[in-house]
Parts: C-alpha cells; sequence; structure tokens
C-alpha cells in the first residue's frame, strides 16, 4: 500500500470554504432563483465558517510557534504557510468582506438576477486574496493575486449599463494586468538571481549566499515592488484609483479598495521583511523613496478633489505611504493594525457614500454633502469619526496605527520620512475636514437621509472599533504582536 | 481624584447627549449643573493641594506595556491653577451661551469633552497621552468655532485647526525621538515626563526638539509672528468659544513651555532665552499697536492677548523665581480678565449685534452696570496695583529684569500702550453721549449677567490684593523648574533674581 503524504487541510480550509460559497451561491442561483437575502445567507455562511476555521488556524500556529516547531506550518511543499502573518490578515479580509456585503446589500440587491454572480465575484475574490497572503511560493502568490484581481475588474464593471462603471473597469484591468505584468517578471528575475521560488528558501539562500552580480536580482526586487505597489496604489502607480473609486459601484468600492490594500501590504511584507530582509539596504531607500512620493502626492492632490470618491482614492494613495512607511520600519505590527483599522474605516466610509448617492449611486460630489447633518445626524456623525479616524486624530484607533508605524520608522533610521509623514498628515487633516464642514457648516434643504439597516450596522461596527482600538490599542496590538511572519 | 476630573466632564457629555434632541430647553441649564461637579472637584483640589515641590496625587495605569504608554496624572503648582482656571470659565462659558439656539445639544457636548481634553493637558505626566489631549482637543474647538461661530467661521476654524496641527505634528516627531532616544540610552520604553527628563541627547538633538516643541507651543501662545490664526478664530468664535479660547486654550502653550520645554531641555533653554525673549517682547509691542487701531471691539482684545501672552513667554524664559511665577499667575489672570473682557463683548453683541467701536458710544450713560464691570476688567488688564493683572506683570517684570534687563525696559512700555488701547477703546465705547438711537435704548447688565460676572471679578480683587493665596501654592513648584536648570546647565539663577523672594513667598 502506498502511504498517502499527510496533508494539512486545515492550511486552506478557509479558501476551500470561500469557493465552495461562491459556487454555492451560483448553484441555488440557478436552481432555486431565491431572494437575494438567500444568497446572502449562503455567503455569510461561507464566510462564518472561513473565519472558524481560521481561529483554528490560530490556535494551530500559536502552538507551533510556542513549542518550537515552526517548520510544520510550511505545508504543501512549501506552497502555504500558515504563519500568524496570514491568518491575522485572513481575519482583516474575512472582516472587510462580511462588512463590504452588508455595507453593498442595497446595491447587490438592486442588480436584481445578477446579485448572485456578484456576491461569487465578491467570494472569488477573497479567497485569491487569502491565498495570496498565505502563499510561501512566488508562483503561487501570483495566482492569488489574480484570482482576486480579476473578480475586482469584473465587479468594478458590474453596472454595465453606466459609461463611468465600463471605463473604470477597463482602466483597472488594462493597468492592473500590465502591473501582474510587471510582477511576474519580477519573480521570474529573483528567480533568475536566487534559483527559488519560495520566499524562505530565498531568504535562506541570500542569507548563506553572497551574491556577486546582483543586478538581475535587484531590477527583478524593483519589479515586484512596483507590481504591489500598483496594487495598493501607492504613488506614482496611483492612477487608475480615482477614476476607479469614482466609477466603481459605490455599494462595493470600500470592499474592493480594503481587499487591495490589505492583501497588497501583506504580500509585500511577507516578501520584503521575510524573504528579501537581508537586502534591506536595497529595497528600503527605494520603498521610503515610494512612501514619501505618495504621502506628498496623495494628500495635496486630495485637496483639490470636489468628489468624495475620488477624495477617498487620493487618500488611500497617501495611505499607502503610511503604510510603506510602516514596512520601511520592518514593523509588521505596525503594517497589519494599520491594515486593519484602516480596512475597516473605509469599509464603512464607502458605505456612507454609498448611501448618500442613493441606489442610483451616481452623486458622489462634495457639494451632495452639504448639511448632511441635519439630513441624518447619525450617518453625519459616523462618517465624521471614521474621517477623523483616517486622519490620525488621537483617541481613534487612525492615530495608534499611525503612532506605531512612525514610531518603528524612526527607530530604524528613517527619520527624514517621519518628518516628511507628519507633514503629510497635516495636509491630510485640511481635506477630511473639508467633507466635514460641508455636513455640519452648510445648510441644505434635501429632506432626510433613510439609512439602510445594514448600512447602520457596518457603521455602528467601524464607529465602535475606531474608537475601542483607539483608547485600547491593546486589544488589537496584542494580537498584531504574535502574528509574526516566519 | 485626577482621574474624576477628567472623566467627569465626558460622563457629563454624554449624559446631555442622552437627552433627546427635542427637549433643547433642558441640555444648557444641564450642561451647567453637571459642569459644577468638577468646579466643586477642582476647588477641593485647590484646598488639599500642598505647598511642595513635586507631583501629587499621582496617578499610574500602564495604558500599553510594549510601548511604554501609561495613564499617568499628577498636578503640581503650575498645572494646578490652570486646572481650576478651566473648571471655573467653563460654567461660565456655557452660562453665557443661551444665545445660542441651534444645536444646543450638540454645543454643549463639544463644550465639556473640550474641557475634559483641556484638563487632561494639564494633568498628564505621559508625553503620549499630553499629545493625545493637546491634539484632542482640536477637535470640539474647531467644531465650536465652524458650527456656532460668526460668518467667517469656517475658515477661521479651518485657520486654527490647520495652525495647530501643523505645530503639533512636529511635536509628535520630537516625542518619538526623545522616546527613542529614551529607549536606546535606558532599555526600556518609556514616555513618562519624569523619565525622558532623565535623557542625554547632546546639543544638536537637543536644540532640534526644542525647536519641535517650542514650535508647537509658539503657535498655541501664539507668538509673534505665528500669531495670524487668533484674531481670526477669536473674531468668529462664539462668546463660550472666545472665553474658553483665550482662557485656557492659548494657556496650553505657555504652560508646555514651562512645563516641557524648560525641564526637557535645560541646555537649550538657557540659550534660547534671548530668542524667545526677543520674540516675546516683539509680540507684547506689536500686540499692542496692532490692538490701538483696531475698530472691532473683540479683535482688539484679541490683540491685546498677544500682547499679555507676550509677557507670560518673557518671565518664562527669563529663568528667575520672580519671572517663572509671575508666568504661572499670569497664566490665570490672564484666563480671568480676558475671560471676562470677551463676556463682555459678547454681552453688548447680543444687544446691539456689532462689535464696531465707532457704532458705540455714551453708553456709561445707558448702561452703567455694564460699563462700571468693563473698566473694572480693563483695569484689571492693565495692571492697576491691587488687582490681579499688576502682581502677574510687575513679578514678570521684575523677574526679566535680572536677566533680561533691556528686554524687560522694552516690555514695560507694553504696560503703557496697553493702558492707551484698553483706555481710549473705552473712552469711545462708553463716554460722552449716547448719540445713536440704537444705543439710547440699550438695557443695562440683567441679574443673570452680573451672576457670570461677579464670581470673575471676586477672583481679580483677590489675586490682586491678596496673591500669596495661589503663590504661596506656585513657589515650591517654579523653584523645582529652577533647580532642575540649574542642575543641568551651567546657568546660575543671578543674584537680583532673587529679588523675587522678597516679594512673593517661598523660600529657596
Amino acid at each position: 500500500m502506498i502511504p498517502t503524504p499527510d496533508i494539512s487541510w486545515i492550511s486552506i480550509l478557509p479558501e476551500v470554504v470561500l469557493a465552495l460559497g461562491a459556487v454555492a451561491v451560483l448553484l441555488v442561483e440557478v436552481q432555486w432563483k431565491p431572494e437575494a437575502r438567500v444568497i446572502g445567507t449562503v455567503a455569510t455562511s461561507s464566510i462564518v465558517f472561513a473565519g472558524a476555521f481560521s481561529v483554528l488556524q490560530w490556535a494551530e500556529a500559536s502552538d507551533a510557534v510556542a513549542f518550537g516547531q515552526t517548520g510544520d506550518l510550511v505545508v504543501f511543499s512549501g506552497m502555504i504557510v500558515m504563519d500568524g502573518l496570514a491568518v491575522f490578515g485572513r481575519f482583516a479580509l474575512l472582516a472587510t468582506t462580511a462588512l463590504g456585503l452588508m455595507a453593498g446589500w442595497r446595491y447587490l440587491e438592486s442588480l436584481g438576477r445578477r446579485a448572485a454572480e456578484a456576491i461569487a465575484l465578491v467570494l472569488l475574490a477573497t479567497a485569491g486574496f487569502s491565498i495570496m497572503i498565505s502563499s510561501n511560493n512566488l508562483v503561487m502568490l501570483f495566482l492569488g493575486l489574480e484570482v482576486g484581481s480579476i473578480s475586482l475588474y469584473v465587479l468594478a464593471g458590474m453596472s454595465r449599463e453606466r459609461a463611468r462603471s465600463d471605463e473604470a473597469a477597463m482602466k483597472y484591468f488594462l493597468l492592473g494586468s500590465f502591473a501582474s505584468a510587471l510582477f511576474i517578471y519580477g519573480v521570474a528575475l529573483l528567480y533568475a538571481g536566487t534559483g527559488q521560488f519560495e520566499i524562505l528558501a530565498i531568504s535562506a539562500f541570500l542569507r548563506s549566499n553572497v551574491v556577486l552580480t546582483p543586478a538581475v536580482l535587484l531590477i527583478g526586487v524593483g519589479l515586484v515592488i512596483v507590481g504591489l505597489g500598483f496594487k495598493v496604489s501607492a504613488a506614482p502607480f496611483h492612477s487608475w484609483a480615482p477614476d476607479v473609486y469614482q466609477g466603481a459601484p459605490a455599494g462595493v468600492v470600500g470592499y474592493m479598495a480594503a481587499m487591495a490594500k490589505i492583501a497588497g501590504f501583506v504580500a509585500i511584507a511577507r516578501i520584503l521583511l521575510t524573504g528579501l530582509e537581508t537586502m534591506g539596504g536595497q529595497w528600503r531607500p527605494l520603498l521610503g523613496g515610494i512612501a514619501a512620493l505618495s504621502m506628498v502626492v496623495g494628500s495635496t492632490l486630495a485637496l483639490v478633489q470636489d468628489d468624495v470618491r475620488r477624495m477617498l482614492a487620493y487618500s488611500g494613495v497617501a495611505h499607502a505611504g503610511f503604510i510603506m512607511t510602516g514596512v520601511v520600519g520592518n514593523s509588521t505590527r505596525g503594517v497589519l493594525f494599520y491594515l486593519a483599522v484602516y480596512g475597516i474605516q473605509l469599509v464603512g466610509s464607502f458605505a456612507v457614500v454609498a448611501a448618500v448617492s442613493g441606489a442610483g449611486n451616481t452623486e458622489s460630489t462634495l457639494d451632495s454633502y452639504r448639511g448632511l447633518s441635519r439630513r441624518s445626524p447619525a450617518l453625519a456623525a459616523s462618517f465624521a469619526i471614521l474621517l477623523l479616524g483616517m486622519a490620525g486624530l488621537p483617541v481613534t484607533a487612525g492615530f495608534v496605527a499611525k503612532f506605531g508605524v512612525f514610531a518603528e520608522a524612526w527607530v530604524a533610521g528613517y527619520e527624514w520620512l517621519v518628518i516628511v509623514a507628519v507633514l503629510a498628515s497635516v495636509i491630510a487633516f485640511a481635506f477630511y475636514l473639508r467633507i466635514i464642514v460641508m455636513m455640519y457648516m452648510a445648510e441644505s434643504d434635501e429632506p432626510e437621509l433613510v439609512v439602510p439597516a445594514m448600512v447602520k450596522l457596518v457603521l455602528a461596527a467601524a464607529v465602535i472599533t475606531t474608537i475601542l482600538w483607539g483608547v485600547l490599542p491593546g486589544s488589537l496590538l496584542d494580537l498584531a504582536t504574535d502574528a509574526l511572519p516566519l | 481624584m485626577l482621574t474624576w476630573l477628567i472623566l467627569l466632564p465626558v460622563a457629563a457629555a454624554l449624559v446631555v447627549m442622552a437627552v433627546p434632541r427635542s427637549r433643547s430647553e433642558v441640555h444648557l441649564p444641564l450642561g451647567i449643573a453637571l459642569s459644577t461637579l468638577p468646579l466643586a472637584l477642582a476647588g477641593y483640589l485647590f484646598y488639599v493641594f500642598e505647598p511642595v515641590a513635586g507631583y501629587q496625587l499621582t496617578e499610574f495605569h500602564q495604558w500599553y506595556e510594549p510601548w511604554g504608554i501609561a495613564w499617568n496624572l499628577g498636578v503640581d503648582g503650575i498645572s494646578m491653577p490652570l486646572v481650576v482656571l478651566t473648571t471655573i470659565l467653563v460654567p461660565i462659558a456655557l452660562a453665557a451661551s443661551t444665545g445660542i439656539t441651534e444645536r444646543r445639544r450638540e454645543f454643549v457636548f463639544s463644550t465639556l469633552l473640550l474641557e475634559a481634553g483641556m484638563i487632561g493637558v494639564f494633568l498628564s505626566l505621559d508625553l503620549f497621552l499630553f499629545f493625545v489631549f493637546f491634539e484632542a482637543i482640536l477637535v470640539p474647538m474647531y467644531f465650536i468655532i465652524g458650527i456656532w461661530g460668526s460668518e467667517r467661521r469656517v475658515y477661521a476654524a479651518m485657520k486654527f485647526f490647520i495652525y495647530t496641527a501643523f505645530g503639533s505634528a512636529l511635536m509628535l516627531a520630537g516625542i518619538i525621538a526623545l522616546a527613542s532616544t529614551h529607549a536606546s540610552q535606558f532599555g526600556e520604553v518609556s514616555f513618562a515626563l519624569a523619565d525622558l527628563m532623565r535623557v542625554d541627547l547632546g546639543t544638536g538633538a537637543e536644540r532640534w526638539l526644542f525647536a519641535a516643541f517650542a514650535l508647537a507651543f509658539a503657535i498655541k501662545v501664539p507668538l509673534f509672528p505665528l500669531h495670524t490664526w487668533l484674531p481670526d478664530a477669536h473674531t468668529e468664535a462664539p462668546t463660550a468659544g472666545s472665553v474658553l479660547l483665550a482662557g485656557v486654550l492659548l494657556k496650553l502653550g505657555t504652560y508646555g513651555l514651562l512645563r516641557f520645554n524648560l525641564a526637557l531641555f535645560p541646555e537649550t533653554s538657557v540659550d534660547a532665552v534671548w530668542i524667545m525673549g526677543i520674540l516675546a517682547v516683539t509680540g507684547i509691542i506689536y500686540g499692542a499697536v496692532v490692538a490701538i487701531v483696531q475698530p472691532d471691539l473683540k479683535k482688539l482684545v484679541a490683540y491685546s492677548s498677544v500682547s499679555h501672552l507676550g509677557f507670560i513667554v518673557l518671565g518664562t524664559f527669563a529663568l528667575t523665581s520672580g519671572g517663572l511665577q509671575g508666568a504661572v499667575i499670569q497664566n490665570v489672570n490672564h484666563g480671568l480678565t480676558t475671560g471676562a473682557l470677551f463676556l463682555l463683548v459678547g454681552m453688548i453683541y447680543e444687544r446691539r449685534h456689532t462689535k464696531q467701536i465707532s457704532e458705540f458710544g455714551g453708553l456709561q450713560k445707558v448702561m452703567p452696570i455694564y460699563a462700571g464691570f468693563f473698566l473694572f476688567m480693563i483695569f484689571a488688564s492693565i495692571g492697576l496695583p491691587g488687582l490681579n493683572g499688576f502682581v502677574g506683570e510687575f513679578l514678570v517684570l521684575i523677574g526679566s529684569f535680572a536677566t533680561l534687563p533691556s528686554l524687560a525696559v522694552v516690555a514695560a512700555g507694553g504696560v503703557i500702550l496697553a493702558a492707551i488701547y484698553l483706555l481710549w477703546a473705552y473712552e469711545r465705547v462708553f463716554t460722552g453721549v449716547p448719540d445713536k438711537a440704537e444705543n439710547k435704548a440699550l438695557a443695562d447688565l440683567s441679574v443673570r449677567e452680573i451672576s457670570l460676572l461677579a464670581p470673575l471679578a471676586a477672583l481679580v480683587l483677590v489675586l490682586g490684593l491678596y496673591p500669596a493665596v495661589l503663590l504661596d501654592k506656585i513657589a515650591p513648584s517654579t523653584e523645582s523648574i529652577l533647580d532642575h536648570i540649574e542642575a543641568n546647565s551651567d546657568y546660575r539663577v543671578p543674584e537680583p533674581g532673587r529679588l523675587g523672594d522678597v516679594f512673593v513667598a517661598g523660600d529657596r
């Protein structure tokens, strides 16, 4: 009898459940043509199961670390790594997915029979990104990235009757594919330079060998950074973001943006901080430059936008810079905390945008927020708290997140980057305040705004976590501290 | 107890928020009533406060240990008067806000949160905690100016926010730098002021950090030439906002200079006395000269703040007993008199809906009580002996004469200029015969308005006649600052600098 290899099923169960959920959603739709609510329940249960399995993974990973058997966490012949970084990232992805589905629920319902397609795409995207962040092999990572990205391209074009949506999808797809190509080319060059596809193996190779002609390797590293920099919309690779954020259906933009950020940055942290740590001297200045450019470009261009979605897109560019500051500062903890906080705030903010735009989800000009505090005090107050949170004002989680990455970058010797970052945060205050000014200091005759119950739930979750993690940061920081990569 | 001083206003704010929006008649009285609780507690604090050096009633709770941040509170002779001042001014500011009819609940909520933040700033002994409060108070103040202010309120609120946020952003970098230096020297992360005071920075780093902190505080004070946000913020803010802005918020700057710059960077502080002194004196003269030509009564008071706060900074960097004691007590004096002047301007604005000096004239005849209070506060502001302003300015001048004699001489000119702009304004507004019809029918102060001003007037008189009641509690703390500077630099307080001791309590 041939012995079967010992397969660690638990390590991929969350993704399996998500993919099965996507299939189930489509089958249920074809077979019974049920109400959207039924499809939503199917999707939710697959997210919940994925979350439950992730909890098991967390326990297993902590045990392995505690007993010093971290080798057990690299499974599927080195393809998958089930470390704290992957599991923490997956929690963030799942939370964002759940909140994103709730925030976009009104939009999804308005799609009618096509709702199932959109929901299946959401689950597939989450599954793809989830694989991406737990890949140890760069080719595997690329596959996850593509599954996730392609799902997002389609989601962006979901409102195909709107020209803007088509444009967004097309732009996202073309530029995104180009970036993917750069990334995979970078992976190939990394392989040429080290003879390895596995991140841990690359790390081991670089630790024990001196690369005499590092040109190929350096170009590879640069291309990988550019490719992923595009996914997280860091400047100067950000030009797609405003158009996509503006054109894609408001219901799903928050989800899309948060997903790409979380998965992209976990991958960046894994590749650079684990695989290429020994080359820090080479990539740190490059990444620092991209970070500084993103913060400055994002903050200043956000100032002159008259559309809230474009503003949030440029603010996303700035946030990419802030998170990169954490990567430069060698702080997985800081990056993970920032990602969790920002992801939830982003979904919450776009839930507000969707609520203000209405089911037709057309208008998101700054002017349509005029007097929002009268039309819906709770909505305006939540949005204000989320905006102040993203601006990084104390007592919100955004401040703790920024403080964390700044402090680590300072200790790592990147003082100039921290100074650029604090100054960029001041500019950022200005555009976040512009929205608050519109909501609170301008008057409007518009009728009262009815906020869907689902959106209220999302906002409650986002506001509570923003304040809770701002006042008691330890509750999340402890988890992020344990979530170390192998 | 100190924790309660911070939490009580927060709790009060939440209670007010819990009252339904429709019961708009309840919010303000409820807010006023609840804001007397912190006042009572602060009164008790004043009573139990021991006149000794060092921090009292300290509290310490770990916040997030790996980062070395803690809920670390304490009070000394420098912060105690400011805490008491804050709790006095908040109920008065709220009670003066009956003119606010829109969104009252949110207004009371913001004001009470502001109070919690201000008290938090004064009580924090942990730099991280301090920064949290320092920055967090921007939000309620931003809303107070931006929602309930006058025509150009949005512009003023934005300017206020961005100016101060800019300063504090660099201070945040400074705090991180200090803590990381401490971590590398002592092997443990801490943001506690007492720990960071032990850090050996080296001259270069110390200068940069001094500059970062000083910039943040100088914007807040505001020190010339960083003052341009102040007149806008003051003119546009509602009365309560102006009272709290002048009374307490500006003191965050002078307090920060005293508490952090002198303590953390003693050597650079000694080197910087001339720079800071010249800036302070420029502010004194500039503020006074600009105040003279203001056609708007509120702007005039705002510019007088620039001038008066120059005295506080001058006293701080005189680095003598008299200078420091004068600076601390002048913090309180300015809060009382300028707070009262803004109240008075607000009262006339509610009646006439203008603040232009030229619109008035002869008000003495129609509003004798109002004129009386106004003149009283003007005299206090000018520094008439027997009133509080005299004590503070005299101590500052005598203290700075010992170390910065030429600047003290120029600053004394500021006192004369103050007499010119304030008395000239009084003359134009109050003396003569009322020639405008609107002015003839003005009602004098109501009992409610008198009850707002009376406590402030009483305190002005008490501090003027018997300053020792406060100075006794201040002196040990200011002396310990001087001891700290002497221990950490070559500087020695010159012999005449102790002249201050002859006049005030506290033995060295």
